[in-house]
Protein backbone atom coordinates (compact mmCIF):
# COMPACT_ATOMS: atom_id res chain seq x y z
CA UNK A 1 0.00 0.00 0.00
CA UNK A 2 1.09 3.56 -0.59
CA UNK A 3 1.21 6.06 2.30
CA UNK A 4 -0.99 9.12 1.73
CA UNK A 5 -0.74 10.84 5.10
CA UNK A 6 0.80 10.13 8.49
CA UNK A 7 -0.73 10.69 11.93
CA UNK A 8 2.38 10.52 14.13
CA UNK A 9 0.49 11.17 17.36
CA UNK A 10 -1.64 8.05 16.92
CA UNK A 11 0.99 5.88 15.18
CA UNK A 12 -1.25 5.46 12.16
CA UNK A 13 -0.95 6.21 8.46
CA UNK A 14 -3.69 6.62 5.89
CA UNK A 15 -2.73 4.28 3.05
CA UNK A 16 -4.17 3.42 -0.35
CA UNK A 17 -4.19 -0.04 -1.89
CA UNK A 18 -3.42 -0.39 -5.63
CA UNK A 19 -7.17 -0.49 -6.32
CA UNK A 20 -7.59 2.85 -4.53
CA UNK A 21 -9.18 1.48 -1.35
CA UNK A 22 -8.02 3.49 1.65
CA UNK A 23 -7.50 2.35 5.22
CA UNK A 24 -5.73 3.27 8.44
CA UNK A 25 -2.56 1.30 8.96
CA UNK A 26 -0.49 0.72 12.11
CA UNK A 27 3.07 1.86 11.34
CA UNK A 28 4.69 1.22 14.72
CA UNK A 29 6.68 -1.75 13.38
CA UNK A 30 8.34 -0.02 10.43
CA UNK A 31 9.65 3.19 11.95
CA UNK A 32 9.05 6.65 10.57
CA UNK A 33 7.13 6.68 7.30
CA UNK A 34 6.39 9.50 4.91
CA UNK A 35 3.79 10.12 2.24
CA UNK A 36 4.71 8.19 -0.88
CA UNK A 37 6.36 5.24 0.92
CA UNK A 38 5.33 1.74 -0.20
CA UNK A 39 4.50 -0.63 2.67
CA UNK A 40 3.72 -4.31 2.90
CA UNK A 41 0.54 -4.31 5.01
CA UNK A 42 -0.99 -7.36 6.61
CA UNK A 43 -4.22 -7.23 8.63
CA UNK A 44 -3.97 -3.46 9.03
CA UNK A 45 -0.34 -3.43 10.15
CA UNK A 46 2.69 -2.47 8.07
CA UNK A 47 5.27 -5.25 8.41
CA UNK A 48 7.97 -3.90 6.16
CA UNK A 49 8.82 -1.05 3.87
CA UNK A 50 9.38 -1.92 0.22
CA UNK A 51 12.60 -0.32 -0.91
CA UNK A 52 12.68 0.25 -4.67
CA UNK A 53 16.40 -0.59 -4.66
CA UNK A 54 15.67 -4.04 -3.30
CA UNK A 55 12.93 -4.88 -5.79
CA UNK B 1 2.11 -2.08 -10.94
CA UNK B 2 5.47 -1.75 -9.19
CA UNK B 3 6.63 -4.85 -7.25
CA UNK B 4 3.99 -6.99 -8.97
CA UNK B 5 4.00 -6.84 -12.77
CA UNK B 6 7.70 -7.56 -13.10
CA UNK B 7 7.20 -10.78 -11.13
CA UNK B 8 4.47 -12.04 -13.47
CA UNK B 9 6.39 -11.79 -16.75
CA UNK B 10 5.48 -14.87 -18.86
CA UNK B 11 8.74 -14.75 -20.84
CA UNK B 12 10.87 -14.82 -17.69
CA UNK B 13 8.61 -17.57 -16.37
CA UNK B 14 9.44 -19.73 -19.38
CA UNK B 15 13.16 -19.03 -18.90
CA UNK B 16 12.92 -20.13 -15.25
CA UNK B 17 10.94 -23.23 -16.26
CA UNK B 18 13.79 -24.09 -18.63
CA UNK B 19 16.35 -23.62 -15.88
CA UNK B 20 14.32 -25.87 -13.56
CA UNK B 21 14.17 -28.53 -16.27
CA UNK B 22 17.95 -28.31 -16.68
CA UNK B 23 18.47 -28.77 -12.95
CA UNK B 24 16.42 -31.95 -12.42
CA UNK B 25 18.07 -35.33 -12.44
CA UNK B 26 16.19 -37.64 -14.83
CA UNK B 27 14.58 -40.54 -13.02
CA UNK B 28 14.65 -38.81 -9.64
CA UNK B 29 11.35 -37.72 -8.08
CA UNK B 30 11.27 -34.45 -6.16
CA UNK B 31 8.67 -33.52 -3.57
CA UNK B 32 8.74 -29.86 -2.56
CA UNK B 33 6.34 -28.52 0.07
CA UNK B 34 5.06 -24.99 -0.12
CA UNK B 35 4.35 -24.29 3.53
CA UNK B 36 2.16 -21.25 3.09
CA UNK B 37 -1.40 -21.18 1.80
CA UNK B 38 -0.61 -17.97 -0.09
CA UNK B 39 1.85 -19.94 -2.19
CA UNK B 40 -0.73 -22.67 -2.82
CA UNK B 41 -3.15 -20.03 -4.05
CA UNK B 42 -0.58 -18.49 -6.43
CA UNK B 43 0.54 -21.87 -7.73
CA UNK B 44 -2.98 -22.76 -8.85
CA UNK B 45 -4.00 -19.27 -9.88
CA UNK B 46 -1.05 -18.83 -12.22
CA UNK B 47 -0.64 -22.48 -13.21
CA UNK B 48 2.90 -22.66 -11.81
CA UNK B 49 2.68 -26.44 -11.47
CA UNK B 50 1.96 -26.75 -15.21
CA UNK B 51 5.42 -25.29 -15.89
CA UNK B 52 7.23 -27.90 -13.82
CA UNK B 53 8.73 -31.16 -15.07
CA UNK B 54 6.59 -34.23 -14.31
CA UNK B 55 9.03 -35.48 -11.68
CA UNK B 56 8.81 -32.28 -9.60
CA UNK B 57 5.75 -32.46 -7.35
CA UNK B 58 4.49 -29.61 -5.20
CA UNK B 59 3.00 -30.71 -1.89
CA UNK B 60 0.72 -28.33 -0.05
CA UNK B 61 1.55 -27.55 3.56
CA UNK B 62 -0.26 -26.53 6.74
CA UNK B 63 0.21 -22.76 6.42
CA UNK B 64 -3.37 -21.65 5.87
CA UNK B 65 -4.47 -19.97 9.12
CA UNK B 66 -8.18 -20.56 8.63
CA UNK B 67 -7.71 -24.21 7.65
CA UNK B 68 -6.03 -25.23 10.89
CA UNK B 69 -8.74 -23.93 13.27
CA UNK B 70 -10.44 -26.96 14.86
CA UNK B 71 -14.21 -27.29 15.13
CA UNK B 72 -14.19 -26.89 18.91
CA UNK B 73 -12.63 -23.41 18.63
CA UNK B 74 -15.29 -22.39 16.07
CA UNK B 75 -17.98 -23.63 18.47
CA UNK B 76 -16.37 -21.63 21.29
CA UNK B 77 -16.43 -18.50 19.13
CA UNK B 78 -20.08 -19.05 18.24
CA UNK B 79 -20.93 -19.49 21.93
CA UNK B 80 -19.43 -16.05 22.66
CA UNK B 81 -21.17 -14.55 19.61
CA UNK B 82 -24.52 -15.66 21.06
CA UNK B 83 -23.86 -13.97 24.43
CA UNK B 84 -26.32 -11.08 24.94
CA UNK B 85 -25.00 -7.71 23.82
CA UNK B 86 -21.89 -9.07 22.08
CA UNK B 87 -20.62 -7.80 18.73
CA UNK B 88 -18.41 -10.60 17.43
CA UNK B 89 -15.82 -9.63 14.82
CA UNK B 90 -13.59 -11.77 12.63
CA UNK B 91 -11.91 -11.91 9.22
CA UNK B 92 -14.25 -12.68 6.32
CA UNK B 93 -13.10 -16.20 5.48
CA UNK B 94 -13.39 -17.25 9.15
CA UNK B 95 -17.12 -16.59 9.01
CA UNK B 96 -17.79 -19.60 6.79
CA UNK B 97 -15.66 -22.15 8.67
CA UNK B 98 -17.96 -24.92 9.84
CA UNK B 99 -18.12 -25.81 13.51
CA UNK B 100 -20.06 -28.79 14.79
CA UNK B 101 -23.33 -26.81 14.72
CA UNK B 102 -22.83 -24.45 11.83
CA UNK B 103 -20.60 -21.48 11.09
CA UNK B 104 -20.36 -17.92 12.37
CA UNK B 105 -22.24 -16.85 9.25
CA UNK B 106 -25.08 -19.17 10.22
CA UNK B 107 -24.92 -17.80 13.78
CA UNK B 108 -25.33 -14.33 12.26
CA UNK B 109 -28.36 -15.55 10.30
CA UNK B 110 -29.77 -16.88 13.58
CA UNK B 111 -29.53 -13.44 15.17
CA UNK B 112 -25.99 -13.10 16.56
CA UNK B 113 -24.26 -9.81 15.74
CA UNK B 114 -21.26 -11.15 13.79
CA UNK B 115 -19.34 -8.62 11.72
CA UNK B 116 -16.52 -9.00 9.22
CA UNK B 117 -13.44 -6.84 9.73
CA UNK B 118 -10.26 -6.37 7.73
CA UNK B 119 -8.05 -5.84 10.77
CA UNK B 120 -8.14 -6.01 14.58
CA UNK B 121 -7.91 -2.21 14.48
CA UNK B 122 -11.32 -2.17 12.76
CA UNK B 123 -12.69 -4.28 15.62
CA UNK B 124 -11.29 -1.82 18.18
CA UNK B 125 -12.91 1.02 16.26
CA UNK B 126 -16.27 -0.79 16.48
CA UNK B 127 -15.74 -1.17 20.24
CA UNK B 128 -15.11 2.56 20.65
CA UNK B 129 -18.21 3.37 18.60
CA UNK B 130 -20.37 1.00 20.68
CA UNK B 131 -19.37 1.60 24.32
CA UNK B 132 -22.52 -0.11 25.63
CA UNK B 133 -21.73 -3.40 23.81
CA UNK B 134 -18.99 -5.98 24.35
CA UNK B 135 -16.88 -6.31 21.18
CA UNK B 136 -14.84 -9.48 20.68
CA UNK B 137 -12.21 -10.00 17.97
CA UNK B 138 -11.64 -13.62 16.93
CA UNK B 139 -7.90 -13.58 16.23
CA UNK B 140 -6.42 -16.14 13.86
CA UNK B 141 -3.21 -16.40 11.91
CA UNK B 142 0.47 -17.21 12.06
CA UNK B 143 3.29 -14.83 13.00
CA UNK B 144 2.27 -12.60 10.09
CA UNK B 145 -1.01 -11.61 11.73
CA UNK B 146 -0.13 -11.94 15.41
CA UNK B 147 1.79 -8.60 15.58
CA UNK B 148 -1.32 -6.82 14.30
CA UNK B 149 -3.44 -8.32 17.10
CA UNK B 150 -0.69 -7.50 19.61
CA UNK B 151 -0.55 -3.84 18.55
CA UNK B 152 -4.34 -3.53 18.77
CA UNK B 153 -4.34 -5.04 22.26
CA UNK B 154 -1.62 -2.59 23.32
CA UNK B 155 -3.68 0.24 21.87
CA UNK B 156 -6.85 -1.01 23.64
CA UNK B 157 -4.97 -1.08 26.95
CA UNK B 158 -3.36 2.34 26.43
CA UNK B 159 -6.68 3.90 25.47
CA UNK B 160 -8.52 1.97 28.23
CA UNK B 161 -11.27 0.55 26.02
CA UNK B 162 -13.17 -1.56 28.56
CA UNK B 163 -15.58 -3.29 26.16
CA UNK B 164 -12.96 -4.82 23.82
CA UNK B 165 -11.49 -8.31 24.10
CA UNK B 166 -9.76 -10.89 21.92
CA UNK B 167 -10.30 -14.63 21.55
CA UNK B 168 -6.79 -15.68 20.61
CA UNK B 169 -6.24 -18.51 18.11
CA UNK B 170 -2.83 -17.43 16.85
CA UNK B 171 -0.44 -20.22 16.00
CA UNK B 172 3.25 -20.52 15.17
CA UNK B 173 4.70 -22.15 12.09
CA UNK B 174 7.69 -24.10 13.41
CA UNK B 175 5.92 -26.75 15.57
CA UNK B 176 3.68 -28.09 12.76
CA UNK B 177 6.67 -28.19 10.39
CA UNK B 178 8.61 -30.20 12.92
CA UNK B 179 5.60 -32.51 13.32
CA UNK B 180 5.47 -32.98 9.54
CA UNK B 181 9.19 -33.73 9.35
CA UNK B 182 8.77 -36.33 12.09
CA UNK B 183 5.84 -37.90 10.24
CA UNK B 184 6.74 -41.26 8.70
CA UNK B 185 4.16 -41.08 5.90
CA UNK B 186 5.65 -38.09 4.10
CA UNK B 187 9.04 -37.83 2.40
CA UNK B 188 9.88 -34.29 1.35
CA UNK B 189 12.96 -33.07 -0.52
CA UNK B 190 12.70 -29.36 0.30
CA UNK B 191 10.54 -26.49 1.46
CA UNK B 192 9.36 -23.24 -0.08
CA UNK B 193 9.50 -21.08 3.07
CA UNK B 194 6.62 -18.81 4.12
CA UNK B 195 7.63 -15.35 2.91
CA UNK B 196 5.39 -13.19 5.04
CA UNK B 197 5.87 -15.18 8.25
CA UNK B 198 9.62 -14.71 7.72
CA UNK B 199 9.07 -10.96 7.30
CA UNK B 200 8.31 -11.09 11.02
CA UNK B 201 10.44 -13.97 12.35
CA UNK B 202 13.35 -13.82 9.88
CA UNK B 203 15.18 -16.85 8.52
CA UNK B 204 16.66 -18.17 11.76
CA UNK B 205 13.62 -20.16 13.05
CA UNK B 206 13.70 -22.29 9.88
CA UNK B 207 17.36 -23.26 10.22
CA UNK B 208 16.45 -26.42 12.14
CA UNK B 209 15.13 -27.89 8.88
CA UNK B 210 18.54 -28.11 7.15
CA UNK B 211 20.42 -28.55 10.44
CA UNK B 212 18.37 -31.40 11.89
CA UNK B 213 16.46 -32.84 8.93
CA UNK B 214 18.88 -32.06 6.08
CA UNK B 215 16.31 -30.47 3.81
CA UNK B 216 16.83 -27.21 1.89
CA UNK B 217 14.52 -24.24 2.53
CA UNK B 218 14.06 -21.25 0.24
CA UNK B 219 11.99 -18.37 1.63
CA UNK B 220 9.89 -17.14 -1.28
CA UNK B 221 7.61 -14.35 -2.40
CA UNK B 222 4.11 -14.92 -3.71
CA UNK B 223 4.25 -13.96 -7.38
CA UNK B 224 4.66 -16.74 -9.95
CA UNK B 225 8.27 -15.85 -10.76
CA UNK B 226 9.12 -15.84 -7.04
CA UNK B 227 7.83 -19.39 -6.69
CA UNK B 228 9.54 -20.65 -9.86
CA UNK B 229 12.83 -19.10 -8.78
CA UNK B 230 12.49 -20.63 -5.30
CA UNK B 231 11.92 -24.08 -6.81
CA UNK B 232 14.99 -23.59 -8.99
CA UNK B 233 17.05 -22.59 -5.92
CA UNK B 234 15.87 -25.69 -4.01
CA UNK B 235 16.74 -27.98 -6.93
CA UNK B 236 20.14 -26.29 -7.26
CA UNK B 237 20.84 -26.93 -3.57
CA UNK B 238 19.89 -30.57 -4.02
CA UNK B 239 22.03 -30.89 -7.17
CA UNK B 240 25.04 -29.35 -5.43
CA UNK B 241 24.51 -31.38 -2.27
CA UNK B 242 23.93 -28.21 -0.25
CA UNK B 243 21.33 -27.82 2.43
CA UNK B 244 20.60 -24.40 3.91
CA UNK B 245 18.00 -21.66 4.34
CA UNK B 246 18.13 -19.25 1.40
CA UNK B 247 16.07 -16.10 0.90
CA UNK B 248 14.55 -15.53 -2.52
CA UNK B 249 12.24 -12.80 -1.16
CA UNK B 250 14.96 -10.29 -0.27
CA UNK B 251 12.84 -7.32 -1.38
CA UNK B 252 10.58 -7.95 1.61
CA UNK B 253 12.20 -10.36 4.09
CA UNK B 254 15.08 -8.99 6.18
CA UNK B 255 17.43 -11.73 7.48
CA UNK B 256 16.50 -11.06 11.10
CA UNK B 257 12.81 -10.40 10.53
CA UNK B 258 11.08 -7.51 12.24
CA UNK B 259 12.52 -7.12 15.73
CA UNK B 260 9.86 -4.70 16.89
CA UNK B 261 7.11 -7.11 15.82
CA UNK B 262 8.75 -9.89 17.82
CA UNK B 263 9.01 -7.59 20.84
CA UNK B 264 5.33 -6.64 20.82
CA UNK B 265 4.36 -10.29 20.38
CA UNK B 266 6.54 -11.23 23.37
CA UNK B 267 4.85 -8.55 25.47
CA UNK B 268 1.30 -9.50 24.62
CA UNK B 269 1.35 -13.26 24.06
CA UNK B 270 2.68 -16.37 25.68
CA UNK B 271 2.83 -19.94 24.41
CA UNK B 272 0.04 -22.32 25.28
CA UNK B 273 1.29 -25.70 26.52
CA UNK B 274 -0.52 -27.28 23.58
CA UNK B 275 -3.04 -26.26 20.92
CA UNK B 276 -5.28 -28.36 18.73
CA UNK B 277 -4.87 -28.08 14.94
CA UNK B 278 -7.58 -29.27 12.61
CA UNK B 279 -6.51 -32.57 11.16
CA UNK B 280 -3.13 -32.52 12.88
CA UNK B 281 -4.28 -32.99 16.48
CA UNK B 282 -2.63 -31.42 19.52
CA UNK B 283 0.82 -29.93 18.95
CA UNK B 284 2.74 -28.74 21.97
CA UNK B 285 3.80 -25.10 22.26
CA UNK B 286 2.24 -24.27 18.89
CA UNK B 287 -0.46 -21.79 19.93
CA UNK B 288 -0.46 -18.36 21.55
CA UNK B 289 -2.66 -16.94 24.29
CA UNK B 290 -2.74 -13.54 25.93
CA UNK B 291 -0.06 -13.04 28.57
CA UNK B 292 -0.94 -12.38 32.21
CA UNK B 293 -0.51 -8.63 31.65
CA UNK B 294 -3.28 -8.73 29.04
CA UNK B 295 -5.54 -11.31 30.74
CA UNK B 296 -8.19 -8.63 31.32
CA UNK B 297 -8.59 -8.40 27.52
CA UNK B 298 -8.85 -12.16 27.04
CA UNK B 299 -12.36 -13.03 25.76
CA UNK B 300 -11.99 -16.63 26.89
CA UNK B 301 -11.61 -15.43 30.49
CA UNK B 302 -14.17 -12.65 30.19
CA UNK B 303 -16.94 -14.89 28.86
CA UNK B 304 -15.91 -18.42 29.65
CA UNK B 305 -16.08 -20.78 26.69
CA UNK B 306 -17.33 -24.38 26.53
CA UNK B 307 -13.87 -25.56 25.39
CA UNK B 308 -15.27 -28.86 24.18
CA UNK B 309 -13.11 -30.86 21.82
CA UNK B 310 -15.02 -31.81 18.67
CA UNK B 311 -13.79 -34.49 16.31
CA UNK B 312 -13.44 -33.56 12.63
CA UNK B 313 -16.23 -34.88 10.38
CA UNK B 314 -15.46 -38.43 9.24
CA UNK B 315 -15.93 -37.67 5.55
CA UNK B 316 -13.50 -34.76 5.67
CA UNK B 317 -9.82 -35.41 4.94
CA UNK B 318 -8.50 -31.91 5.66
CA UNK B 319 -5.89 -33.42 7.96
CA UNK B 320 -4.32 -35.44 5.15
CA UNK B 321 -4.52 -32.43 2.82
CA UNK B 322 -2.86 -30.16 5.42
CA UNK B 323 -0.08 -32.69 5.89
CA UNK B 324 0.36 -33.03 2.13
CA UNK B 325 -0.37 -36.76 2.29
CA UNK B 326 -3.19 -36.52 -0.25
CA UNK B 327 -4.01 -34.00 -2.98
CA UNK B 328 -7.28 -32.04 -2.65
CA UNK B 329 -8.99 -34.03 -5.39
CA UNK B 330 -8.18 -37.31 -3.65
CA UNK B 331 -10.49 -36.42 -0.76
CA UNK B 332 -13.75 -38.39 -0.97
CA UNK B 333 -15.98 -35.32 -0.72
CA UNK B 334 -13.90 -32.86 -2.81
CA UNK B 335 -16.04 -30.93 -5.27
CA UNK B 336 -19.14 -33.02 -4.56
CA UNK B 337 -20.39 -32.72 -0.97
CA UNK B 338 -17.66 -30.18 -0.16
CA UNK B 339 -17.51 -27.03 -2.29
CA UNK B 340 -16.59 -23.39 -1.53
CA UNK B 341 -20.32 -22.62 -1.41
CA UNK B 342 -21.04 -25.38 1.13
CA UNK B 343 -17.73 -26.40 2.68
CA UNK B 344 -17.41 -29.40 4.98
CA UNK B 345 -13.73 -28.90 5.67
CA UNK B 346 -11.72 -25.75 6.30
CA UNK B 347 -9.40 -26.26 3.31
CA UNK B 348 -12.38 -25.53 1.06
CA UNK B 349 -13.26 -22.30 2.90
CA UNK B 350 -10.30 -19.97 2.77
CA UNK B 351 -8.88 -18.74 -0.51
CA UNK B 352 -5.53 -19.93 0.90
CA UNK B 353 -6.87 -23.44 1.48
CA UNK B 354 -5.48 -26.03 -0.90
CA UNK B 355 -8.93 -27.41 -1.74
CA UNK B 356 -10.47 -23.99 -2.49
CA UNK B 357 -7.43 -22.97 -4.55
CA UNK B 358 -7.60 -26.20 -6.51
CA UNK B 359 -11.39 -26.05 -6.89
CA UNK B 360 -11.29 -22.47 -8.16
CA UNK B 361 -8.31 -22.66 -10.50
CA UNK B 362 -7.03 -26.18 -11.08
CA UNK B 363 -9.91 -28.59 -11.42
CA UNK B 364 -10.69 -27.76 -15.03
CA UNK B 365 -7.15 -28.60 -16.09
CA UNK B 366 -7.48 -31.92 -14.33
CA UNK B 367 -10.84 -32.61 -15.94
CA UNK B 368 -9.16 -32.14 -19.33
CA UNK B 369 -6.46 -34.62 -18.32
CA UNK B 370 -9.01 -37.19 -17.16
CA UNK B 371 -10.99 -36.89 -20.40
Amino acid sequence: MRVLAVDDARGLALCAAPDGARSSVEVALVGPVAAGDALLVHAGTALTRLEPAGA
Amino acid sequence: MKFVDEFRDPGLGRVLAGQILAEVEPGRRYKVMEVCGGHTHSIYKYGVDDLLPANVELVHGPGCPVCVIPMGRVDDGIAIAHEPGVIFTCFGDMMRVPGSRGSLLEAKAAGADVRMVYSPLDALRIAKANPDRQVVFYAIGFETTAPSTALTLMRAKAEAVPNFSVMCNHVTIVPPLRALLESPDLRLDGFIGPGHVCTVVGARPLRFIPAQYERPVVIAGFEPLDILQAIHMILRQLAEGRCEVENQYTRVVPPDGNRRALEVMAQVFELRPHFEWRGLGFISQSGLKLSAAYADLDAELRFGVPGVRVADPKACQCGEVLKGVIKPWECKVFGTACTPERPIGTCMVSSEGACAAYYNFGRFAREREVV
